[in-house]
């Protein structure tokens, strides 16, 4: 990490305020790291390279989705439909890779297809939220039983089973490396360059202040829009995650995911409000989630309590991340 | 030749007119003075043209040319830039990006091209790097950075647009005197590059030292284009306040003090917050104190730190010989305040509830009511409405279904209950009707004369003079001038505000 002249004049609590303002997904990751300590103290076989792929492989769907979320949250927006978008890709390429008999090809152009659904569901609610301007939190909840809606008429009962070709390659390993790890070096790659783009930091810049932004002569309603876009790629990649981990389709799978990543993005220390938000830390937050849910199991917590003591948890976590940001910049 | 011609131009927001008909002409090489009183419009004309406000009539035209600005995007397209009072900035971001945010240069069509608008940004910066003070540089985030070095940073945006003309819309009200000056010296220089600059100071010192011509706006209207090299101060001031105003008319009305020996209500000692400082007074019981001067100088962040709903960092208020910290407003209800918000949307209606709930809500905290009958409730509140002679159909009607002024009557109404001892109104007339005003003042007037210790801040200069015993007129956050007996004129309000700080 370069050190430059803004780190010498500042010091104390002053430094790890400006470390903060720089890295603000430190108190995410510090719980990460935490967490993965307690899952190793409790059941050490849980920090095994086989177990980790595991976990990433069952959560990098939450992972993308969080980071859906994160780019309308950037803007002050929310989206309350992105786990039916979700749900809508993955019943759509699995019935369309079906249908056109599970080669290579069909896989391909089913997962362009998929990309298109994605994107078609961000269209509506940018549509719906920032040019007929309503409010975005009951809009995507009504979006999101719309696109449910189509989901089930899609594929009204859970179980088609996506081709071996597709989640076979998910699953497996590609130069002795599970592919799962691929993904996310892709992802990582993709969020480097994101965050270089002219486009997020206009989404920041409507977040901090729309007014601010609109008087500065930016074009908030299609900058808004682009934000529900992202969410509609983001969404579609989740999908396209989940469906090579669970290699089916289920009209109804990201329903409970998308107040997942509402609480992924908080936890990872973006600010709901807007404005000031953290890709990183979404996928940290996420990660959390499922550190969580595998303690909650490891710690042999029984069955009927296990709801209980995950809801419990997860509010610890994120009082201590709340905190330690509130300490930092006071 | 003109740079920029405005004909007739008006805005209405509801049934308040903003600007009733705004003329303007500015030239090139010229830095062209906005004067007027609070709400006389100045700002609307600079967001009609800056494109963030759409007028209802008239005529813009750029170069003799007519145009229709319809948003800030169009206004940049044709050449303006502006620096707006309440700053745009995005205080998560940094100096840099926010100095180029208007148009972030890219590369490849996507990306935010670094060291473009690094570049881009050092120049501006480079221009206050000596008077910016310490903490100011690229990339501290606009959050952090102190109101002055905001500023300069709005300041750095406007000029960034490389606008042909510039509009300053009180872009000095933070600055030092090192500031103000290098400020002053880039003026000059786009003046010299044949820019036409509109700039609004209520400082007069300010306005005369780089001013080249003044229009005067008063009540929505242009009144007169003045070269400043041809006119002196008071010339401007009285074409501000209009007319005669020195006759009687323009006077106070009010008695300048109160009779017989009164103890002070409320005392105030070298009291200290966000927003104003070092402010010290007594109000008599039975007396109204007026709070004159600019808008924003600190009257209402006063108001708001006595009534604790800000923080008051050092001083002291006693009430009644009691000495009085209130931590919140609640406190401050419970210690016998009260306090009026002319912006009743946020302050003071409950939207949608009934005007029982809407009189009742004080009587509730101060009786620690916990059940309510509502037909107790009706005889305790009715008496409180009737004195203010509040029109409502039942009390059962939502308060959404009166008129402003019928619903700041309830809002006061509420404070009538239980007395208070002492009452703040921020500014509490605003947007309601010459009616209603009428029947408040009648009241305030009226509750003075039973002893209450009243703090009255008005945007408008006559309800302070028809009103308000002493007046004490603030600039920049301090009482500058206490006004009394025959002082109480239109014309010292205006001298007052607009003299240097």
């Amino acid at each position: 990490m370069t050190s430059t002249a803004t780190d010498i004049r500042s010091s104390g609590a002053g430094g790890l305020r400006s470390w903060l303002e720089r890295y603000p997904f430190l108190p995410a990751l510090v719980i990460v790291v935490a967490l993965l300590a307690l899952n190793g103290i409790f059941s050490p076989n849980s920090l095994s390279f086989r177990s980790i792929t595991g976990l990433f492989s069952t959560y990098i769907a939450l992972i993308m989705l969080a980071i859906a979320q994160t780019y309308v949250v950037s803007a002050g927006d929310i989206d309350l439909s992105a786990g039916a978008t979700l749900s809508l890709v993955n019943v759509a390429i699995v019935v369309l890779m079906e249908r056109w008999g599970g080669g290579a090809g069909a896989v391909l152009l089913a997962l362009a297809l998929g990309m298109v659904v994605g994107l078609a569901c961000g269209l509506i609610n940018g549509i719906v939220v920032a040019a007929l301007r309503l409010q975005a939190i009951v809009a995507t909840f009504a979006t999101s039983i719309f696109f449910t809606g189509l989901a089930l008429y899609v594929m009204p009962v859970a179980g088609t089973p996506a081709p071996a070709l597709f989640w076979r390659t998910y699953g497996g390993r590609l130069l002795g490396l599970p592919f799962v790890f691929y993904v996310l070096a892709a992802l990582a790659v993709l969020l480097f360059l994101m965050s270089r783009t002219r486009i997020v930091k206009e989404l920041l810049a409507v977040g901090d202040d729309q007014q601010a932004a609109y008087q500065t002569g930016l074009p908030v309603v299609a900058i808004r829009i682009k934000g529900y876009l992202l969410c509609g790629v983001f969404s579609g990649l989740a999908a396209f995650c989940l469906t090579g981990d669970t290699a089916s389709g289920d009209p109804l799978v990201g329903g409970k995911m998308t107040l997942y990543s509402v609480a992924a993005v908080v936890l990872g220390g973006s600010a709901l409000a807007g404005g000031w938000t953290t890709v990183v830390g979404s996928l940290f937050g996420a990660l959390t989630i499922g550190l969580v849910n595998s303690l909650v199991f490891f710690i042999g917590t029984p069955s009927e309590w296990q709801n209980f003591v995950q809801g419990l948890a997860i509010l610890m976590v994120l009082m201590a991340g709340v905190l330690a940001g509130r300490r930092a910049r006071a | 030749m003109s740079k920029l011609r405005l004909n007739g131009v008006s805005k209405a927001y509801g049934a308040t007119l903003a600007l009733r008909r705004g003329d303007l002409e500015i030239a090139g090489g010229e830095v062209h003075v906005l004067m007027g009183s609070n709400g006389s419009g100045k700002s609307t004309l600079c967001k009609i043209i800056a494109g963030s406000v759409r007028p209802d009539g008239g005529q813009i035209l750029i170069d003799n040319k007519a145009v229709t600005i319809s948003g800030p995007q169009d206004a940049r397209a044709a050449g303006i830039g502006i620096f707006y009072q309440e700053l745009s900035l995005a205080n998560h971001r940094s100096v840099e990006e926010n100095i180029c945010l208007s148009a972030l240069p890219v590369k490849g069509g996507l990306f935010v091209d670094r060291a473009v608008l690094t570049a881009r940004a050092a120049r501006y910066i480079a221009l206050f790097s000596d008077v910016a003070g310490e903490g100011f540089h690229a990339q501290a985030l606009v959050g952090n950075l102190r109101a002055d070095q905001r500023q300069l940073v709005e300041i750095m945006k406007a000029l960034a647009s490389e606008a042909p003309i510039l509009i300053f819309d009180e872009p000095t009200s933070a600055l030092d005197r090192a500031q103000v000056d290098r400020f002053f010296e880039i003026l000059r220089d786009l003046k010299a590059q044949n820019r036409g600059i509109i700039f609004i100071s209520h400082r007069m010192d300010e306005i005369t030292a780089i001013g080249d011509r003044v229009t005067i706006i008063r009540d929505g209207e242009t009144i007169e284009t003045l070269k400043l090299s041809e006119t002196d101060p008071a010339t401007v001031i009285r074409l501000m306040v209009g007319g005669a105003s020195d006759m009687p008319a323009a006077r106070s009305s009010a008695p300048a003090a109160v009779a017989g020996e009164a103890k002070a209500a409320i005392s105030v000692r070298n009291l200290t917050g966000k927003g104003f400082r070092d402010v010290s007074f007594d109000v008599a019981e039975g007396e109204i104190l007026g709070l004159g001067g600019l808008h924003g100088q600190g009257q209402s962040a006063l108001l708001r730190a006595i009534f604790g709903a800000s923080t008051v960092t050092s001083g002291e208020v006693t009430i009644g010989g009691q000495r009085y910290h209130a931590k919140s407003p609640r406190d401050a209800i419970r210690s016998g305040c009260a306090y009026v918000s002319g912006d009743r949307g946020r302050d003071g209606v409950i939207s949608g509830r009934p005007i029982l709930e809407n009189v009742t809500p004080i009587h509730a905290l101060r009786d620690r009511l916990m059940l309510a009958r509502p037909s107790s409730l009706t005889r305790k509140a009715m008496p409180a409405l009737e004195a203010m002679r509040t029109k409502f159909a039942s009390l059962s009607h939502p308060i959404n279904s009166l008129s402003g002024g019928n619903q700041q009557k309830v809002i006061i109404a509420r404070w009538l209950i239980d007395r208070p001892d002492v009452l703040l109104l921020d500014d509490p007339t605003k947007g309601i009707d010459l009616q209603a005003k009428s029947d408040l003042f009648t009241l305030i007037r009226q509750l003075a004369a039973e002893g209450l210790g009243i703090l009255l801040y008005s945007s408008e200069d006559a309800e302070l003079l028809g009103n308000a015993n002493r007046i004490l007129v603030f600039n920049g956050g301090s009482v500058t001038r206490e006004l009394t007996g025959d002082d109480r004129t239109r014309y010292n309000l205006y001298q007052a505000a607009y003299e240097a700080a």
